[in-house]
């Protein structure tokens, strides 16, 4: 058995407190304990953010799409967008010993999700599979 | 996020709510940077009301640190969630930032 859900947002960091709030939300529908709905709406939220920096480099006028699904053993978050091809910046963090502004937000993700996998979409831009194993209620 | 200034014994308080994100820290820094560009000695931020804090919160409370130190100013927290934390204790950032529990120990330090 599996749920989905899926959510287009535009590529405007005002938006990404709809991604949060929506993280959230489903963290909450399945009963995630609240670490860890803390845990997945940093990650996404990071994800996205990266995507916009990144990936669009901060053009506002794009699209970002997330689907959500959930069976009994994960819970997969899968990040598609128009942008330029994935860069390290996207993939790589800093050192965490290097104290410096930036470079937080890929370990963040990666803290809390088991698998971070980038592909290129056919024509243009980035998927970016994001899934945690975990027991979830379904 | 919304942002007020108190003075509390003579030192600067920065009070936040709301959410630190990529949206919103721009605007944080712009008033970090009004204080460090007067060269403010210390300057504690309450973090009581804040919800949530994202990577270029974080970012911005960094270059706020390194510019402070540059000139001897102090960027003090206090009243800090446990939620976010936790996020400072995972980028290892805990003991660089000087964190308090409350505004008394913050202004006493």
């Amino acid at each position: 058995m599996k749920d989905a859900m899926f959510i287009t947002i535009p590529s405007h960091p005002k938006f990404l407190s709809v991604t949060r709030a929506v993280t959230s939300r489903i963290g909450e529908l399945y009963e995630f304990a609240e670490e860890t709905i803390e845990e997945i709406k940093l990650a996404v939220d990071e994800a996205c953010a990266n995507v916009i920096k990144h990936a669009y480099k901060g053009d506002t006028s794009k699209k970002i799409v997330l689907k959500y699904s959930v069976t009994r053993d994960a819970f997969t978050v899968i990040i598609e967008d128009s942008g330029i091809t994935a860069c390290k910046g996207m993939i790589k963090g800093r050192n965490l010993d290097d104290v410096r502004p930036g470079g937080l937000g890929v370990h963040f993700i990666k803290k809390v999700f088991d698998t971070f996998e980038f592909d290129k979409i056919k024509g243009k831009g980035n998927r970016l599979t994001l899934i945690r194993h975990m027991q979830i209620k379904i | 996020m919304k942002i007020k200034i108190n003075d509390y014994k003579g030192k600067t308080v920065v009070l936040i709510s709301g959410d630190i994100d990529m949206y919103s820290s721009p605007d944080l820094r712009e008033q970090l940077m009004v204080f460090i560009g007067k060269k403010t000695a210390f300057l504690s931020v309450d973090f009581t009301m804040v919800s949530y804090i994202d990577s270029s919160g974080i970012a911005t409370f960094v270059e706020g640190l390194k510019c402070m130190k540059a000139y001897g100013g102090r960027l003090q927290f206090f009243g800090i969630p446990q939620g976010i934390l936790e996020i400072f204790r995972f980028s290892k950032l805990d003991n660089v930032f000087e964190m308090y529990g409350t505004i008394e120990d913050a202004v006493n330090s």
